[in-house]
Formats: C-alpha cells, sequence, structure tokens
C-alpha cells in the first residue's frame, strides 16, 4: 500500500464559511440522537401521570421521563386558539399548546403556578424549577387531515404525512436562565444534561408524544366509538415542527467556544474515518443502507424557497452521482472514505458534501461516539491574557480574518446591516444600517469587521509591548482581543464570513445550529427564518430502545 | 425578585451600554456583577451604584493613566476600567503590591481580583475601613460595600483580619428591586422602537 500524506482536520478557512455552515447536516454526533441513546442505554422510563384535556381540546398534561438518578417532566397545557392568532412569528401572545420543563415531579401548587405563568410565554416567569419554557402551533392543513382522518375511524394519507412531516411546530424553545429558569451552570454537575441542549432536545421528544396523544385524544371526542387511533408506523414518520427566526442566530456568534467544540467533533470524527485504511464488510454494507434510506428522507425535504430549491435539486443530482460513483468505484480501494470525500470535494455541492460527510460517520460509533463527550463548553469565561505580545496578537486576527482585513468596511454594501434588540420582545432583529434609524443601537455581532478595526488599531503598536497596554488605551477592542486569544485553541470559533453584509443570509447561521441538533427538512420561508421537523422516525418513549434509539432519523421504505 | 444568573449578566450588559460603555466594557460589567451576585453580594445594587457616577460620559477621565506605577485618573476611577486593568496585569502581582487612587465602588473590583488570580495564591484587596479576599472560586468578605475609597491595595496572600467564612455560593439572585429597576431602564435605551416597518423587514 502506498504510504499516504496525513490525513488532517478540514482547515476552519474551508469549513467556516457560511455558504458551507448553511449547507450542514445531521450526523450521529447530533444533539438529538444523543439524547435517545442515552435515554435508551440507560433505560430511562416514561409515564403519563396526568392528562386532563377536556373535550375542547383545553387543560393539562404531564409527561414524566425517569433518568437513573433523577426525573423530568413536562408540563403542557392545550388552549383552545381561535385561528387569527395563531401566528409562527416571536411576537405572537398566545398558542396552540404552551410547555416547560419541570426538575422533577410537579406538585399540585407547582402547576398552579405553572398554569398561571407558562402560557403567557415571555410575559409570564418560570422558576429555578424549571429547564425550559416553550410554545407550539398546529400545522392547521395536517392537523386537520389526521384529526379527521382518525374520527373517521381511518388512518390519515401517508403521502399527505410525508409533505408536511408534523402536527405541530414547536415557534420558540427557550433554555438556560430565560425568563427566570435555571441556568445551565446549575445543572452542570448532571451527567444526563452535560452535552448541550439536552433540555430542550427532552422537552421537545416529550411534546411530540403529547401532541400524538392530544389529536388522538380529539378524534375520540370528535368521532366517538367509531373513532380509531393512528398506526404506530404512520405515528413514528410524525415528527415535531419548529420555526426559527433570527433569535437563533446570535448564538453562534456569542459562543465561539461551543461553536468550536461542535464542528471540532464532526471534524475530527470525519478526519477519523478517512484515516481507516479499509472499510469491513458490514460498514460498507451500513454505509449503502443509511445513504438509499437518506435518499428516501431527501425525496421527503420540500422547499419552495428559491435558494433552498436550487440547493435540493443539486442535492438530488449529487445522491444520484454517489450513488453511481459507488456502484462504479466501489469502496474497496485503500482509505475509501479519504478517496470519497476527496471524489466528492471536485464533484458534489456543499450540500452533497456535507450529506455525504455525515453519512461516512454513520457505520463508526465505537470510532466516532466518544467525541458527543466533547461538544459542550465546561471552562466558563475566558480571561484575556494581558501579558500576551501585540505582535502575536496582529499575527492571530490575520489568521481569522485575513479576509476581512483587506474589506473595506465602510463601502455600504460591507456593513449595509445591523443587528439589533426590539423593544417589543427583547428579540435580536436584523435592519438596514442606511435605511432605518438603528446603528446606535447596534448589537456586538460582526466580529469580522470588529476584529478589522483592532487589527487597524494595532499597526500603531509594537510587536513586543503588552497586549494590557493596547487595552488600556483601547478597551473597545477587548471582545475583539478575547476572541483571538480564544482562537489559539478554538480554531472554529469564528465564523469566516461578513456577518453584516447586503449579501448576508441568516438562515445559513440557523441551519448551521439547527443541523446539530439533529434536524432535517430544512424549509427557509425567507432568508431570515426556517423551518425543520425534529424526531421525525424516532420511536415514541414506550417503544424506545436500544435497537431503534439512534439511526431512526434514516427512514425505511414508507409502509 | 428571584432572577437566574443569565438574567441578570445580560440585563447589567445593556444596563452599562445603555449609559455609554462601549459593549466591550459593558460585557465585562455584566460578567462582573454576574460574579458578586453568585458570590451572595448584591451585584446589581453595586453596578447601579457605579452607573449613577456617569463614568461611560468622560471614560478616560476615569481609567488608570498609565500602566506603571500607582494607578490614578484625573477624577475617581471606574472599577470596571481598572479592573480589567487588573485582570490584565495579574503577572505584576507575583512581585508587587498595586496601588490605585481614588476608587468609585470597590466591591466592583472584586470579580477582577478573581480573574487575575493567577499564580494560585489568594488576592486581597484593602483600603482604609474595608477589606477583601478572593481564592479559587471563594470571597471572604464582610457586608461593607463602600461607594467609594481613596486608595486600594492589591496584593497576594491573606490577611488575617477578613471574615473567615466565604460568602454562601449562590445560584439565584434577589437584587434590590430599586436597582434592578434602575438597571432595567438603562437597559431599554438599548433596544430599538418597534415600527410596523421592522416587525415585517426586520425579524425572524
Amino acid at each position: 500500500m502506498k504510504p499516504q500524506p496525513p490525513i488532517t482536520r478540514r482547515p476552519p478557512a474551508e469549513v467556516m464559511r457560511l455558504s458551507r455552515l448553511g449547507s450542514l447536516h445531521q450526523c450521529r454526533l447530533s444533539f438529538m440522537r444523543q439524547l435517545t441513546r442515552r435515554m435508551a442505554r440507560e433505560q430511562w422510563r416514561f409515564s403519563r401521570p396526568t392528562f386532563d384535556i377536556d373535550d375542547k381540546g383545553v387543560g393539562h398534561a404531564i409527561y414524566t421521563a425517569r433518568a437513573p438518578h433523577r426525573a423530568y417532566s413536562l408540563v403542557a397545557f392545550a388552549h383552545d386558539l381561535p385561528a387569527d392568532k395563531r401566528s409562527d412569528r416571536v411576537i405572537a401572545e398566545a398558542w396552540d399548546a404552551t410547555f416547560t420543563l419541570f426538575d422533577g415531579i410537579p406538585t399540585a401548587a407547582d402547576i398552579k403556578r405553572l398554569q398561571q405563568n407558562v402560557p403567557l410565554q415571555e410575559a409570564g416567569r418560570v422558576s429555578a424549577k424549571e429547564l425550559s419554557l416553550s410554545r407550539a402551533n398546529q400545522s392547521v392543513r395536517m392537523w386537520t387531515h389526521v384529526l379527521d382522518s382518525l374520527a373517521a375511524g381511518q388512518q390519515p394519507d401517508m403521502k399527505r404525512i410525508a409533505e408536511v412531516g408534523y402536527l405541530m411546530r414547536t415557534t420558540a424553545v427557550y433554555g438556560s436562565g430565560k425568563f427566570g429558569a435555571a441556568d445551565r451552570e446549575t445543572l452542570a454537575d448532571r451527567e444526563e444534561l452535560q452535552a448541550p441542549f439536552q433540555a430542550e432536545m427532552l422537552s421537545v421528544y416529550l411534546t411530540r408524544a403529547f401532541v400524538r396523544d392530544l389529536v388522538e385524544h380529539m378524534a375520540s371526542v370528535k368521532g366517538g366509538k367509531q373513532a380509531t387511533r393512528l398506526q404506530p408506523e404512520i405515528a413514528r414518520r410524525l415528527g415535531i415542527g419548529n420555526s426559527t427566526g433570527l433569535g437563533m442566530a446570535p448564538f453562534l456568534v456569542n459562543h465561539p467556544v461551543l461553536l468550536n467544540n461542535w464542528i471540532m467533533a464532526r471534524e475530527e470524527a470525519i478526519a477519523r474515518v478517512r484515516r481507516l485504511a479499509q472499510a469491513s464488510e458490514t460498514a460498507m454494507q451500513t454505509f449503502r443502507r443509511v445513504m438509499r434510506q437518506n435518499i428516501l428522507s431527501i425525496n421527503q425535504w420540500h422547499s419552495d424557497h428559491p435558494i433552498q430549491k436550487e440547493k435540493l435539486s443539486r442535492l438530488h443530482r449529487d445522491m444520484d452521482l454517489l450513488r453511481r460513483h459507488i456502484d462504479d468505484a466501489g469502496l474497496s480501494a485503500p482509505y475509501p472514505w479519504d478517496a470519497l470525500m476527496r471524489w466528492a470535494a471536485k464533484n458534489l455541492s456543499e450540500e452533497g458534501q456535507e450529506c455525504l460527510a455525515s453519512l461516512i460517520l454513520e457505520p463508526y460509533a465505537e470510532l466516532t461516539d466518544d467525541l458527543c463527550a466533547s461538544m459542550s463548553d465546561a471552562g466558563g469565561d475566558a480571561v484575556i491574557d494581558g501579558a500576551a505580545l501585540v505582535g502575536d496578537t496582529r499575527a492571530l486576527i490575520e489568521e481569522n480574518f485575513a479576509w476581512a482585513l483587506k474589506l473595506d468596511w465602510n463601502a455600504k454594501e460591507n456593513c449595509a446591516r445591523a443587528w439589533y434588540v426590539s423593544e417589543e420582545k427583547l428579540e435580536p432583529r436584523l435592519g438596514e444600517r442606511f435605511a432605518e434609524p438603528i446603528a446606535e443601537f447596534e448589537q456586538p455581532l460582526a466580529p469580522a469587521r470588529d476584529a478589522a478595526a483592532a487589527w487597524h488599531d494595532l499597526q500603531n503598536w509594537k510587536d513586543a509591548q503588552p497586549i494590557a497596554e493596547f487595552l488600556l488605551r483601547h478597551p473597545q477592542h477587548r471582545r475583539a482581543i478575547r476572541r483571538a486569544q480564544i482562537s489559539i485553541h478554538a480554531p472554529y470559533g469564528e465564523i469566516r464570513d461578513n456577518t453584516i453584509s447586503a449579501a448576508l443570509l441568516p438562515i445559513d447561521m440557523l441551519r448551521a445550529k439547527l443541523s446539530f441538533f439533529g434536524a432535517t427538512h430544512f424549509d427557509p420561508r425567507s432568508d431570515r427564518w426556517v423551518r425543520i421537523c425534529m424526531y421525525a422516525g424516532a420511536p415514541y418513549p414506550e417503544t424506545l430502545a436500544p435497537e431503534n434509539a439512534d439511526q431512526w432519523v434514516y427512514p425505511e421504505a414508507a409502509p | 425578585m428571584n432572577c437566574s444568573l443569565n438574567e441578570i449578566e445580560l440585563l447589567a450588559k445593556r444596563a452599562a451600554r445603555g449609559v455609554g460603555y462601549c459593549w466591550s466594557l459593558a460585557e465585562e460589567a455584566g460578567k462582573a456583577t454576574r460574579w458578586l451576585c453568585a458570590h451572595d453580594v448584591d451585584g446589581v445594587k453595586q453596578l447601579a451604584l457605579l452607573l449613577q457616577r456617569g463614568f461611560a460620559e468622560n471614560p478616560y477621565r476615569h481609567r488608570p493613566q498609565e500602566i506603571h506605577g500607582v494607578w490614578q485618573g484625573d477624577n475617581a476611577l471606574c472599577p470596571i476600567m481598572t479592573g480589567c486593568l487588573l485582570s490584565d496585569c495579574a503577572a505584576r502581582l507575583r512581585s508587587e503590591t498595586i496601588q490605585t487612587g481614588p476608587l468609585a465602588v470597590p466591591t466592583l473590583l472584586l470579580p477582577f481580583a478573581a480573574a487575575a488570580r493567577i499564580t494560585g495564591a489568594p488576592v486581597t484587596i484593602s483600603a482604609e475601613g474595608w477589606q477583601a479576599e478572593v481564592q479559587a472560586s471563594a470571597l471572604y468578605a464582610d457586608d461593607i460595600f463602600p461607594q467609594q475609597t481613596d486608595a486600594v491595595r492589591i496584593q497576594t496572600g491573606n490577611t488575617a483580619a477578613t471574615s473567615r467564612r466565604p460568602r454562601r455560593r449562590q445560584t439565584r439572585a434577589t437584587p434590590d428591586a430599586a436597582s434592578l429597576a434602575f438597571l432595567e431602564h438603562l437597559a431599554r435605551q438599548t433596544y430599538a422602537p418597534a415600527t410596523e416597518e421592522s416587525r415585517r423587514l426586520g425579524a425572524g
């Protein structure tokens, strides 16, 4: 066998471009799959101690998940929402259902307190006993179809289910400390909440069970004796939708260490698989199977957004090319996964490349799953090293932001946008700097511009001066200098694109984050909000077991 | 009100920005406020005391003029700007005591002394009639919170006079209501007024 040049992780300059981040796919490190694997491995027990919903669909229900050392309960409130109040926008004030994930088993007094607050969402207040706050609205067309079918004693049409994918979609899932909820730091010693967003993912997992139960309950109210329940294999295809707007985008900018840890884990997993000199027969079989199943999933992925439509049509073609390439070239050459990734870089779109990169991890749980443990940020705040030298700091900025240093940041197209927080619901928005009076309210969400500004001011300083002196004179650059120092250990912490450019597509930032949740079927509704599907294909709590807890994301052939 | 520490940090950051500190310093103010609350000191009240002073209107007068020697401003020093320098100059504490001139709300310096703990040794901050000690993740301090001190000494090592029981770590904050309302008022200055246009164009 020929000696192979060392196979390393792909460089940040390649991975951290927004167009690629906006093409990421779920993989076996995704947070939903981490959760379902853990729950099955640890044999969590699930129960529904309360389902107190009336004939109008109003009331509350409790779903409890018992982990080895403690319990968590989803407290769900169902409402009778007038159609004209149904809105996915963050400015909405009423929803079909509202939820909180309670730490433990709620008492009657807890339920009373939650009843007064959870339905109000942002206008209410939760406590240190709650880990999340969320709400969901019906997909009216899917809800009506499933409800009417079941009430008439029939099963819903699988084709229509495949088109939408869910009965309800969440429009916000707030965690860590929001609206009075428990801070993540206070839960940091709990093994089951170590991985990122596990409380939120659990909340959505239980929400899916509630929504199935609710539609069956309403069908039995409507249809009486004639009504039937969802066949399990049909129910399993139903996920929970999610409608995500700009609120999520600043997260990636504000948490460079976390962003790094997510990307680094995936890149390391990809590199480990690429370093394998051979693929075993079993590995090849697994890969071919998930590839075929993934094509089924892609066939059910619909979007009317022009950009995503174009990306999807490329992805269909890419999957065709991939299948034919594997039929022709096989996987028996030396370093087959590396060869495949190299071929993909030349022949597939970014959407196809990232899809493949996720797929090659599937046969290799034992090689990659340990990386799940490295995806949180347990380090606490990064303290600036004031003794660092000006010259070294300049070099760090050049490493991360070479492209940004050449940019004319005063040119309108390069700073056309500004991120700000609206008075209304205190959520982030993106505005036009030169058309709206928002510049004075700008949030610091343009690290490339800020790094360039720091770099320019550093030109007047000598290489050997400590950065502490520079920062005393230029305190406004502390953020940029801190980020530069963070990048020493977190090379994937910075998005290598302009987050205030006229050409920015915020949906790329949303997709990067949602792909790590494990979301599928990204359907942008504009350049700044996207609908996705979560948990479609996953076993419900009563059937969750080690053998179905992992690759549920890849659909079997439709029943 | 009983608040999460995330809420406190975000509110403090926005309030500091609201009075005119740059985002970098506002972020430091947020972290410092959170640290105090986590160590059973009402950081919200301390920050409110500072933000009332209006230092952000003329920040250069309230920061140490030189990195060497005694840290003096043209006027009373801002504990956030002074704290940043303390954190950045942590190495100096290995070999010398750092001294400052008049300093406003010295309690707000303590979180930065925690960040400055690079040698693993405790750091003691003292002034006339007031002192505190910061160790690993513990704060030793009595319930004395001066509005201003004439001079501060910062050195490694502990002093027998400090309370020997660390303050209790807190996972929630129950700040003084008037101070909380004041910070909320200041934070509001950072929010853009909502318009139909911005609802339509700007939101996700």
